[in-house]
């Protein structure tokens, strides 16, 4: 036992400060002595606590360390170091600067991931929030899929699982009187709503299952914003009367400021079902749910409770809801599926951009060490050991490191503002709460210790071994840079840096050529110079088809007076609108077809006017468009494009054949549809990325929808001087219905875009900032070795090398290092490319181009940034060079 | 001046009972290894031990090496006496005996 501590005295020993280390191990050593010999006396072994009693030694020895440091490092350490800092402001400043574009970017995308993806979301115990979906048997994992009112009704009846379930509709109502129409997104919820979101208004009462009924007075909960913005946070609001959508509705509350959901929705009123529609709307999927879990209830036990549920639907019910059933998603992983991958990558690369500047940094660093061997090795012979040495260096990396990181949280705070300002259209959800909070404060503060670590800990081992040089320059006269070891060492760090550069630009490169092929997708229609904006008639006052007709009809008459309008349409679904309206076919030339036939053949329905074709340069590729005889009371007509067409008469020319879907868009009568007159062009709804769908066109005036989107086409080029003029000419129709989402097709075709152009313009200026942090590496420690080899270099011209081979030689140098880190690098970013896969568009990770561009590219950049350095040592005077050190 | 913690007046307490060499401190107060000689090392630069080695002849004579004892300085009896009333002020009253 005696022996057992023993060692652990002498490995613990080397901590404790050499002047006491002798005094040390020696009262250790007697009291174990003094244990052993008690135990002896009574003829029993050293008790076995002894040994857990030597383990506190080496908290002592590490005590005893740390003691001593702390005066020395407080005191002398960081005076020391602010001084030697203070000596080379250059190398300072551009220390600091560096190290700040790799923290103030990597603490503000984590920022943003912090704000989307970690912080919990703005709900009291968000974690039991969940959303629950009607899904196909075959595809559980899918999120999204609406439910319909019945099915909604019996999920809430039968669950064992939900505190409370709620339905909800995204929608867009007018708010009238009070100042000029405007257009609100609205969230329409059942009672249970405000029960699930946990949140307690600001003022009043939250709209509860007592208003549900639909004989309940009409409701409305306002949010901070509206309320704010509309009406100046006045404090008396609950329990006047708004109207909305011509009807009017009691104000009951004001939610708290940051109270947000459906997202972007700035107000709340009733969701109602009629008896009717629960009978009548099993098939019809057009409400969420979300629910509240009970507490105690886990993720898998709900998903289990609704699966049963769902099979027993789908046995009541089998012509709606066979092969599907219900599942349940946190409301977070509904929220951000989509753009978890992305931000990750974004993460990964600004993290790389960081190591690439922590690599530089450490090569700076150690350059500068070596430049200052003279000062080290006085510290040395006044008695510094090398774990000093190195602790005084890394001080000095610690400040850097620290101030690096304020400078970095400058940038960042400025980054983090311009994320959370950052248009929601680019879709990546809750963006908008990106800030400079504790936790990212602290990230920062992290990653600046931990790069102080990384880019000063190996220079600083590095240089401290100075002392042995020392002797060896007295010994040998010789250079400390030649030293093989620490050249191979900035070698390494060429390398390095190098390869994370190559890594970053293949990236870079790859979404470049996917964001190109994007843009280079023909969406099927002309954005140019045509301004668009949304207008919905109030069911209130507009509840005849012919009315809606009518109003839609005369604001089109009067906007073609307009001097600067080339033509002007309405349709009802604008393109890249993010508008879904899928209804299933069910006769086909008056054939009705099976349920499995009705769902193949499920087409996007648009309503429009006659003119939006020519409006929009869809062109009409066969037959004939719409014209303003095709109205209530003629003849059905139908236009389909050429996708629905080739869909739904795989073998046959569409035109003359007859089609009929399943709605009758609440008009009674017939089912919607009509004989084919014209095929047109195929329009890529939903973005580049996504192939057009197949698409029934009906006339507006046949099937008139009171929520249509106005698209106009200026004469002059400039689609928002339309914007005023038609802003009048509603006015004058009716004051009570205003304009929102005045946007035009240009816009609108850069927001289909958005999110692939932010993560390529993020990517590539990371990229960018990485190869002109390799190439500055590469010419810092070019530029020094060849400064060091001033003498060597002079000799051999002396002895009659030529210039080119000088500079041949210098170029050598670099192009190995080079070549290295950029082969390297390549069969990292062939790895790494894999990440981005889901990102591609119609480009393989494999891309050879990508890779030969940038390897090619980078190898140029690396000899540019070489060839000063080279043709430097290429001019070296022998003579001079010779006098040199 | 900053006032002890509750270790170090255990260590103190220890010394002035007599308890003067490091592991019976340990034994006494009970307190690990890794705790009494980092507090044994604060007070002696504080000032309010001292340490010194005790006579070889006697450790030799008992079969083992010299030890090393502590004992306290004036001001380590201030500091103690002190911090003593402090921690005790601290403790609730005693509970009063209930009447009749």
């Amino acid at each position: 036992m005696l022996r057992w501590c023993d060692l652990v005295l002498r490995a613990a020993a080397p901590l404790v400060p050499f002047e006491i280390r002798r005094d040390w191990l020696r009262e250790w050593r007697a009291e174990f002595a003094y244990t052993a010999a008690r135990a002896a006396r009574i003829n029993k072994p050293m008790p076995i606590a002894s040994l857990p009693r030597a383990l506190g030694a080496i908290v002592h020895a590490a005590w005893l360390r740390w003691d001593q440091w702390r005066v020395e490092m407080i005191v002398q350490d960081i005076k020391h170091a602010i001084r030697s800092l203070r000596r080379k402001p250059s190398f300072t400043a551009v220390v600091v600067l560096t190290l700040a574009i790799g923290i103030g970017g990597t603490t503000a995308i984590f920022g943003a991931v912090n704000a989307v993806l970690l912080r919990p979301l703005p709900y009291p115990d968000a974690d039991q929030l969940v959303r629950v979906y009607k899904a196909p048997l075959k595809d559980l994992e899918r999120i999204g899929g609406a439910v319909s009112p019945p099915d909604f009704t019996d999920w809430r009846r039968d669950n064992t699982v939900f505190a409370e379930l709620a339905a909800y509709d995204n929608d867009s109502l007018a708010l009238t009187g009070n100042g000029a129409a405007e257009q609100i997104p609205t969230g329409e919820v059942t009672g249970g709503f405000f029960t699930v979101m946990g949140t307690t208004p600001l003022l009043g009462r939250t709209i509860t299952t007592a208003d549900d009924p639909m004989g309940a007075r009409g409701v409305v909960v306002l949010s901070d914003a509206l309320w704010v913005r509309r009406f100046g946070a006045n404090p008396s609001i609950v329990g006047q009367q708004l109207v909305i959508d011509g009807i009017s509705r009691e104000v009951i509350g004001v939610m708290p400021a940051g109270f947000q959901y459906p997202l972007r929705s700035e107000m709340w009123t009733q969701l109602r079902f009629s008896a009717r529609d629960l009978e009548t709307q099993r098939g019809s999927h057009y409400i969420q749910v979300i629910g509240r879990l009970k507490p105690g209830v886990t993720l898998d036990r709900s998903r289990e409770d609704m699966r049963a549920v769902g099979t027993r639907l789908a046995q009541d019910f089998p012509r709606t809801n066979r092969d599907t059933t219900a599942t349940v998603q946190p409301l977070r992983e509904t929220m951000v599926r989509n753009v978890r991958q992305s931000m990750f990558v974004l993460l990964g690369a600004v993290g790389l951009v960081l190591v690439i500047v922590c690599v530089n940094v450490a090569g700076l660093v150690l350059i500068r060490s070596l430049g200052r061997s003279r000062e080290l090795a006085v510290r040395v012979a006044m008695g510094a050991g090398r774990i000093t040495l190195v602790r005084a260096l890394f001080v000095e990396s610690l400040l850097l490191g620290l101030a690096g990181g304020a400078a970095g949280l400058v940038l960042a705070y400025w980054a983090t503002t311009a994320i959370a300002a950052l248009d929601p259209s680019i879709g990546v959800p809750l963006l908008n709460r990106t800030r400079l909070d504790t936790v990212v404060i602290g990230f920062a503060l992290g990653v600046a210790v931990v790069a102080s670590v990384v880019f000063g800990t190996l220079p600083a081992w590095q240089a401290s071994g100075i002392g042995d040089v020392v002797t060896r320059i007295r010994e040998e006269g010789g250079s400390t840079t030649s030293d093989p070891k620490r050249q191979r060492m900035r070698s390494l760090l060429i390398v390095a840096e190098t390869t994370l550069a190559v890594v970053l630009l293949v990236g870079a490169g790859l979404l470049a050529r996917s964001f190109d092929r994007l843009l280079s997708v023909d969406l099927g229609f002309s954005a140019d110079a045509v301004q668009t904006f949304n207008i919905a008639l109030p069911d209130a006052r507009y509840a005849q088809p012919l009315q809606r007709q009518a109003f839609v009809q005369a604001l089109l008459e009067r906007a073609a007076t307009l001097p600067n309008l080339e033509s002007a349409g309405a349709v009802f679904g604008l393109p890249l609108s993010n508008f879904q309206f899928g209804i299933s076919t069910s006769t086909r030339d008056g054939v009705t077809l099976s349920d499995d036939e009705q769902d193949a053949l499920t087409l996007q329905i648009r309503l429009v006017t006659p003119d939006y074709f020519r409006t929009m340069g869809i062109p009409i590729v066969k037959g004939r468009g719409f014209t303003a005889g095709d109205r209530i009371g003629a003849q059905p007509v139908a236009m389909l494009n050429q996708t629905g067409a080739a869909r739904v008469w795989p073998d046959l020319d569409a035109l003359g054949h007859h089609l009929q879907i399943g709605t009758r868009f609440g008009m009674g009568g017939e089912r919607a549809g009509g004989t084919v007159i014209g095929i047109v062009g195929d329009v890529r709804d939903y973005g580049p990325a996504s192939p057009a769908p197949p698409t029934l066109y009906l006339s507006h005036a046949q099937w008139p929808d009171g929520g249509v989107s106005i698209v106009a086409k200026a004469r002059n080029g400039d689609p928002a001087s339309l914007v005023q003029p038609m802003r009048a000419l509603l006015q004058e129709l009716d004051p009570d219905v205003p304009m929102s989402a005045v946007r035009s097709m240009q816009q609108l075709s850069s927001a289909a875009v958005a999110q692939p152009r932010l993560s390529l313009v993020l990517i590539a200026s990371f990229a960018g900032t990485a190869m002109l942090l390799a190439a500055i590496g590469l010419y810092g420690v070019l530029a020094y070795a060849v400064g060091q080899r001033t003498r060597e270099i002079g000799i051999r011209l002396a002895l009659g090398a030529k210039r080119g081979e000088v500079l041949r030689m210098v170029m050598t140098q670099a192009g190995r290092l080079a070549i290295t880190g950029v082969a390297l690098g390549l069969g990292a970013a062939l790895l790494a490319s894999r990440a981005l896969r889901s990102q591609l568009f119609e480009i393989a990770p494999t891309d050879l181009l990508t890779y030969v561009v940038v390897g090619v590219g980078l190898l140029i950049v690396a000899l540019a940034a070489s060839w000063i350095p080279a043709r430097r040592a290429s001019r070296i005077d022998p003579l001079a060079a010779l006098r040199h050190d | 001046m900053r006032r002890l913690s509750i270790t170090a007046v255990g260590v103190l307490q220890a010394i002035a009972d007599g308890f003067q060499y490091g592991f019976d401190i340990i034994d006494q107060t009970q307190l690990p290894s890794g705790t009494v000689y980092p507090a044994l090392g604060r007070l002696e630069r504080d000032g309010f031990v001292k340490s010194a080695w005790e006579n070889e002849a006697d450790a030799h004579a008992d079969g083992r090496p010299a030890r090393r004892y502590y004992k306290l300085t004036a001001p380590g009896v201030k500091a103690l006496g002190e911090a003593a009333s402090f921690y005790r002020s601290m403790l609730p009253a005693k509970p009063r005996t209930a009447r009749g």
